[in-house]
């Protein structure tokens, strides 16, 4: 078996979760190569950025940090995933027409919000507190779900540009996997038990309120 | 009802007259390299007797066909000659490599996310990562002007395509229940077992009196030449690794090396060659790592589906037909449709886990005609649809959920079933591809797709939400939330009878130029509520009878 360190087993992002000890990554063994390598990769900590300048990083990683609600450790590297995608400029193969491509939509928009953070407090985006950077990017939400701009832009696909990189980023990484229940990579091994409250013998059954909501 | 006998599907019979299944290797590998090594190659200068522009649906199956008559063929894809094994992962953000990325635009009132949603590249088309399931059109959909004064009407009717459906329904194979709709039919191979997600689907329609059905599947259920039987792992949308969902990379295409066709793969044909004396094609120019070729043929057939196929047009003008190919009445590149793609989601107590099995399970086409008591024409089918969780958390987002609320509602995954319409949107003019100012890696100018829904399309979506969410309440559902998105592409070079309503004539000839044809989801003059793959494959099969009468 693929060697696992005590303290990293059964890993969930600031060690959220219902499913106590369930660990895709228990399973690699079963996995093909190829899978393996590209989902193995995301351990990996990047050591060197590539396409955020310094300024952009202290924007992106606390906008990143409140969209998927990550406030301690261990955290899915999300910039770092984002970062790699838009250096080699891997989209998902389409943008609006009223936004630029969207590496350039990144840029812009992390400037905007280190403005919007000047205006409002005179202080930079980072030298905010978590609530105050939530309330600017809630402000953004809200300009989308109204149809407004934002800065002479369309909040909603701006809104979608955020959103659909970071959780892209975030739930490809096995921990996120982990905290959800989810067993990740599925070949060549596939599934026996199939059906509603069928689960495999190396899956863990649902341990949060879940099944009384 | 009555329903048409089918003889049981007879192994021999398929493997005479397409023996690709036979062709993939045994030993637990996934790609005959000995075949692709050993593909027969054409120099630029020979002139072929047809090039044909992209490897998915459309091109593979005619490639194959006309292969087989002894036709010299040169088939070129933009993306890579792939090998399930080496270059597919079984994990959603690595299947990235598997959609067209390449720059594209999109706007208008209503836009459509293209890449993932709907665009394929290389050899084997969008059929690589489509989910699998493969119904018929309805006899209807042909004779929707007549009948409901919407869309438009086919120039062919479903009698036409009729015996090219059973006969790719046993080519790719087909697996489902008894199919009680349209034209009432039986399938090659019996359904498939269902998982969580097919049973709560099932559930529901007993608990309502609505008829369901499983399938249909482009999965065989049981042996089919040397193809593996589906490990029930979720990863359709990925690329089948197993070879056991249908592509035209393993259903068509093995056939097509072994009878002489040569695939090119990584070739981007970036025009089509015209003779201006003669108003006839003479080949294609094409990029291949960065430089620019030429490939001489008697006829080209184009193939890149409902954006690349009109943009292709639009590139290749002259001075005779400066707006494009097959442009002359301004009709290249509209009538783009998709298919308005409500997904519901219901959460249950019980776990559900909807990832496992294949995502196509269960189907039901009871709202799919028109309904004069309705104030909508046509309607829409349902099916059932699994996201895995990097489209989960698009669902979960799409509710406005973000920071700790997007996580809480992702860890309930386990608990949740989803069904996904598919509502007949009617073709617009407005709806089309145009070049827009920004180029590609070529430097060529990539495709600009505007889409706006007209009311009738606004209309079917919300009955179809209604419809899925009262599926999901009669089976249980504590909660239901639904997404509004698309599927699928026709349109875009649309058959008619006339040049002046559309792009080809009943034949697939471009109108106004001589010896070019388009074979794929683009010569859709209108839709239905079925997903295109397997109508796209049948007016292939059906071109390859007449091409042959054309050559004469």
């Amino acid at each position: 078996m693929t060697y696992i360190p005590p303290s990293q087993r059964g890993l969930t992002p600031q060690h959220a979760g219902r499913f106590p000890g369930f660990d895709t990554l228990e399973q690699v063994k079963y996995w093909d190569h190829a899978t393996a390598g590209v989902v193995l990769e995301r351990l990996a900590v990047a050591t060197q950025l590539a396409f955020f300048t310094a300024a952009e990083v202290a924007v992106a990683r606390p906008l990143l940090d409140l969209l998927l609600g990550q406030d301690g450790e261990p955290r899915v590297p999300v910039l770092e995933l984002i970062d790699t995608r838009l250096a080699r400029g891997e989209t998902d193969g389409w943008h609006y027409d009223d936004l630029p491509e969207d590496g350039d939509a990144w840029r812009q928009t992390l400037a905007w919000l280190e403005e919007d953070a000047q205006t409002r407090h005179f202080r930079g985006f980072s030298h905010l507190v978590a609530a105050e950077q939530a309330e600017l990017v809630q402000q953004v939400q809200d300009l989308s779900k109204s149809g407004d701009k934002w800065h002479g832009w369309n909040a909603t696909h701006v809104w979608s540009l955020w959103t659909r990189y970071a959780c892209t980023a975030f739930y490809s990484h096995p921990w996120a996997w982990n905290e959800m229940g989810f067993g990740g990579p599925a070949y060549p091994r596939g599934y026996l038990n199939i059906g509603v409250n069928a689960r495999e013998k190396w899956e863990v059954p649902d341990h949060g309120e879940g099944a009384a909501r | 009802m009555r329903i048409t006998h089918r003889r049981p599907l007879d192994y021999g019979d398929v493997r005479a007259r397409n023996e690709s299944a036979w062709l993939l290797p045994n030993d637990g590998s996934r790609t005959n390299h000995g075949l692709r090594r050993d593909m027969r190659h054409y120099a630029e200068g020979d002139e072929v007797d047809l090039v044909v522009v992209g490897a998915g649906a459309g091109g593979a199956v005619l490639t194959q066909r006309l292969a087989r008559q002894g036709w010299k063929i040169v088939c070129l894809d933009a993306g890579p000659f792939w090998d399930p094994d080496q270059d597919w992962v079984s994990d959603e953000r690595g299947a990235h490599v598997l959609y067209w990325t390449e720059p594209r635009s999109i706007g208008g009132s209503d836009p459509v996310p293209l890449g993932s949603n709907n665009s394929g590249r290389g050899v084997g088309g969008s059929m690589v990562h489509f989910a699998g399931y493969a119904p018929r059109l309805h006899p209807s959909d042909f004779s929707v002007f007549t009948d409901d004064s919407v869309g438009a009407d086919w120039p062919i009717s479903y009698d036409d395509l009729r015996p090219f459906y059973e006969a790719i329904e046993e080519e790719l194979p087909v697996a489902g229940e008894v199919w009680p709709w349209g034209d009432p039919h039986r399938y090659p191979h019996s359904p498939h077992p269902v998982s969580g997600n097919g049973e709560i689907f099932l559930r529901g329609a007993t608990k309502l009196g609505l008829r369901a059905a499983v399938g249909p599947v482009a999965i065989p259920n049981g042996r089919f030449g040397n193809r593996n039987h589906c490990i029930y792992r979720g990863f359709c949308l990925q690329g089948c690794k197993v070879n056991a969902k249908a592509s035209p990379l393993i259903t068509h295409i093995p056939d097509a090396l072994a009878h002489g066709a040569e695939v090119r793969a990584d070739s981007h044909v970036s025009r089509v060659l015209v003779d201006e004396r003669s108003n006839s094609v003479t080949g294609v120019s094409y990029f291949k790592n960065g430089v620019e070729h030429r490939q001489r043929a008697k006829a080209v057939v184009v193939s890149g589906y409902s954006i690349e196929t009109p943009r292709l047009l639009l590139l290749s003008g002259n001075s005779s037909h400066p707006d494009g190919l097959g442009n002359d009445h301004d009709k290249l590149g509209r009538y783009l449709m998709v298919q308005g793609a409500p997904q519901t989601a219901g959460r249950f107590a019980e776990e559900v886990r909807m990832y496992k099995a294949p995502p196509p399970e269960v189907s039901t086409e009871e709202f799919y005609e028109t309904d004069p008591s309705k104030p909508y024409k046509r309607g829409w089918s349902i099916q059932n649809v699994s996201p895995l969780p990097i489209t989960w958390a698009e669902h979960v987002a799409a509710q406005g959920h973000w920071g700790p609320a997007l996580r809480e509602r992702m860890r309930d995954y386990v608990h949740w079933a989803t069904l996904g319409a598919l509502c007949e949107f009617l073709p617009r003019a407005e709806n089309r591809v145009t070049l827009a100012d920004e180029t590609d890696r070529h430097g060529l100018p990539v495709a600009h797709f505007a889409y706006s829904q007209g009311d009738n399309d606004r209309k079917l979506v919300e009955a179809a939400r209604k419809s899925m969410e009262d599926l999901l309440h009669a089976a249980g559902a504590e909660e239901v939330m639904t997404i509004e998105r698309y599927a699928h592409l026709v349109g875009g070079a649309r058959m008619a009878a006339r040049a002046e309503e559309g792009v080809v004539d009943t034949e697939h000839r471009v109108f106004g130029v001589n010896n070019l044809y388009i074979d794929d989801g683009s010569v859709f003059p209108t839709q239905g509520s079925a997903n295109p793959a397997l109508t796209i494959m049948a007016l292939s099969a059906r071109l390859a009878t007449l091409l042959p009468e054309h050559a004469k």
